[in-house]
């Protein structure tokens, strides 16, 4: 009996040994089988970069030989794709921004660019000579791109390292790895890639488009004792106990619409519900406005808050403004106020107003859009009658209102007739510029209900 | 006696094998979709939520450990019968209406399935994320940083590829991403896609006590805003 009793402790004992031998085998298992899943990922994005950059190459060298259109457009499509797919890929691998932000902008700008040209040859115009130049540094540049990759990737199959980093071991072999072949390789490439000049050309990617400067504020600079002035005398300075700037960096003057940015503290809130005010250093305009001010009895009606909105522009000194679309969140509605001109909507000129429907309280302004753009305009008289754009429209589309408008294109504006109607019973609003008869635009118009949005 | 050795013997092996090749199901990610509803046997990072807002006001005595169980249902009957709700122990729309928790909205067949929502929640979870203990306009600029990049040539161009791009976010490496975001983010999150952005176009921020990167402080600072710095 005692003999028996001396067993149990070690056979549990042994017993317990083996179950966690076995717990950690299976763990270890399947750690293995997520980095091998993870490490192919990786290898795979790999492998279809190079890919999608040789046929970028291969291409781009086709487009410079083709005097087609029709064969042009198509090597531009495959390009604009090819492209698109290496930048998406090229995004998902575990670089860090810092090393590919160059690389990346190359692809979107090299799909941007073709994207550019089908429109332009579509368009029935020609590859000008200066086009045919930047296509030729294109085709060099992803030339270059690609003999890097064919480097990389012979390095990586003598090397045999794995792509991504999950255990200790791994982690070491991958640093090493990257120190040496994968990190110098594309910081190379990054380095080469920051060479090229900017694509001069009009596609929502270009250098010229993101880099746009604000052209509706006035040329002086303004303090920012003034600045504070302005903010409290636009909020109402009776309403406001205490004012007080954000910290600002040194190239704040290089942002997009330089401002000085405020905390308000209103007489009626606690300290902590602030109203944020940024007020522009040029001129000393109000950009934005937002009061997060909780809202909790939603009474007021769309038409009042419409109402109020509009007084509330009136006398910041907005006159001929007109409510488009309006979106209601959060206890609060938002509108759309474009301006206008000789009875013709300015989209570009856009401010959003966002009245608090407890009290009518106007908690929300943005004007960013409205300085980006406005300007004095010189609109010349459309060349199309309304009867002669109408009949550019699919027949079954079903019509319900016609007006003009300005809406922007790229870089710049144009004078479209806006068709707003039904096909399908869906809702769209199509754009025929009014000079020359192209269907510039369409939009889809999603309605719910909270508001309109537009696709 | 040798029996009931044996009998031991193989019923804690049995016992152990089923530990050690037990899958740990209720450790992976939760609270990855829209608020659901939650009732008993409900686990997740919403319950979590839940639980901890009715043990700070008082109705719940358990742990806050993501499991809807009696406790739970107890504290969300209390909760329903003082605010007037009807007394089900279910967490569905309304009460977490009364929670304060953030509710998806509802569908509309009318759009066919083409609306912002899926955009506007993801960004609401990045910044429950990033930047949960920011003040409002903080937040706002964490998701005016995301959209701008949705903008710029040198990153992925939609919500999700830029706040999964690898290395891009902590908050996503860490999980965080995947908590519940409440009303304050989904606000924030509004407020930028329908155009607001505190940061002037900036495309990066970093908090200047934790950055480790280098290259960041490379940028061009523009403004701080909360405990962030934000640039280009």
């Amino acid at each position: 009996m005692d003999k028996r009793r001396h067993i149990i402790a070690p056979a549990l004992l042994s017993l317990l040994l083996i179950a966690s031998l076995v717990w950690g085998y299976n763990q270890n298992q399947s750690r293995i089988n997520y980095e091998t899943a993870l490490e192919n990922t990786y290898q795979r994005l790999f492998f279809d970069i190079k890919k999608h950059v040789e046929n970028v190459q291969v291409n781009l060298s086709k487009a410079l030989v083709a005097s087609s259109k029709e064969q042009n457009v198509v090597l531009f499509s495959q390009i604009m794709n090819e492209a698109f797919f290496a930048k998406e890929k090229l995004s998902q691998m575990p670089i860090t921004h810092a090393e590919t932000a160059k690389t990346e902008k190359f692809l979107t700008q090299t799909a941007d660019y073709a994207s550019y040209l089908i429109k332009k040859h579509m368009q029935g115009e020609d590859i000008t000579q200066d086009q045919r130049e930047t296509l030729n540094s294109l085709q060099s540049n992803s030339q270059a791109f690609n003999q890097e990759l064919s480097k990389l990737h012979d390095s990586l199959m003598d090397s045999n390292f794995a792509l991504g980093a999950m255990s200790n071991q791994q982690k070491k072999n991958v640093e090493e790895g990257n120190n040496q072949v994968f990190q110098t390789s594309l910081v190379t490439m990054d380095k080469q890639m920051g060479k090229i000049p900017e694509l001069i050309y009009d596609g929502p990617f270009s250098d010229q488009i993101v880099n746009k400067k604000a052209v509706g504020l006035p040329k002086n600079d303004v303090s920012l004792n003034d600045a504070q002035k302005a903010a409290q005398d636009f909020f109402g300075r009776d309403r406001v106990k205490g004012i007080e700037a954000f910290e600002e960096g040194e190239h704040i003057n290089e942002a997009r619409l330089p401002a000085y940015t405020f905390h308000l503290y209103p007489n009626s809130q606690s300290k902590d519900l602030a109203v944020y005010m940024g007020v522009s250093r040029k001129g000393g305009k109000v950009v934005w406005m937002e009061n997060p001010r909780p809202v909790s009895n939603a009474k007021l009606s769309i038409k009042n808050a419409e109402e109020k909105a509009l007084k509330y522009l009136k006398e910041k000194g907005f006159e001929n403004m007109e409510a488009n679309y309006s979106l209601k969140y959060n206890g609060s509605i938002l509108f759309n106020f474009a301006n206008t001109q000789d009875d013709i909507t300015i989209y570009p000129d856009l401010i959003k107003v966002k009245v608090a429907l407890d009290t009518g309280e106007i908690v929300g302004f943005n004007a960013s859009a409205y300085y980006m753009n406005n300007q004095e305009r010189n609109i010349t008289s459309p060349h199309l009658t309304e009867e002669e754009a109408r009949a550019k429209i699919k027949t079954d589309f079903n019509i319900d209102s016609a007006r003009l408008a300005i809406i922007p294109s790229g870089a710049n504006e144009v004078l479209c007739y806006e068709f707003k109607g039904k096909y399908n019973k869906s809702d769209f609003i199509v754009y025929i510029n009014a000079l020359d008869g192209r269907e510039e635009q369409i939009l889809q118009i999603i309605k719910d209900e909270n508001g309109t949005l537009t696709f | 006696m040798k029996k009931f050795i044996i009998i031991t013997t193989v019923l804690s092996m049995v016992l152990l094998s089923v530990f050690s090749f037990y899958e740990p199901h209720a450790s992976k990610q939760s609270g990855f979709y829209a608020p659901r509803i939650l009732y008993w046997g409900s686990q997740g990072q919403d319950v979590r939520t839940v639980q901890d807002k009715l043990l700070r006001w008082g109705y719940y005595d358990g742990k806050v450990d993501g499991v809807y169980g009696a406790r739970t249902y107890r504290a969300v009957r209390k909760f329903q019968a003082k605010n007037g709700l009807t007394v089900d122990g279910v967490v569905g729309t309304s009460t977490a209406k009364a929670l304060g928790m953030a509710t998806a909205a509802t569908t509309t067949a009318s759009t066919g399935g083409v609306d912002r929502k899926t955009d506007e929640y993801l960004l609401a979870r990045a910044i429950h994320g990033e930047a949960r203990g920011e003040p409002y306009v903080g937040k706002v600029a964490v998701a005016a940083v995301i959209l701008n990049r949705t903008r710029s040539s040198s990153f992925p161009n939609t919500v999700a590829s830029v706040i999964y791009q690898p290395l891009a976010f902590t908050a996503v490496a860490d999980g965080q991403i995947n908590l519940t975001p409440n009303k304050d983010s989904i606000n924030a999150a509004r407020d930028a896609l329908n155009g607001w952005d505190p940061t002037y176009g900036c495309l990066y921020y970093w908090n200047p006590v934790t950055a480790t990167s280098k290259w960041i402080w490379s940028r061009k600072v523009m403004l701080k805003i909360g405990k962030h710095w934000f640039g280009v």
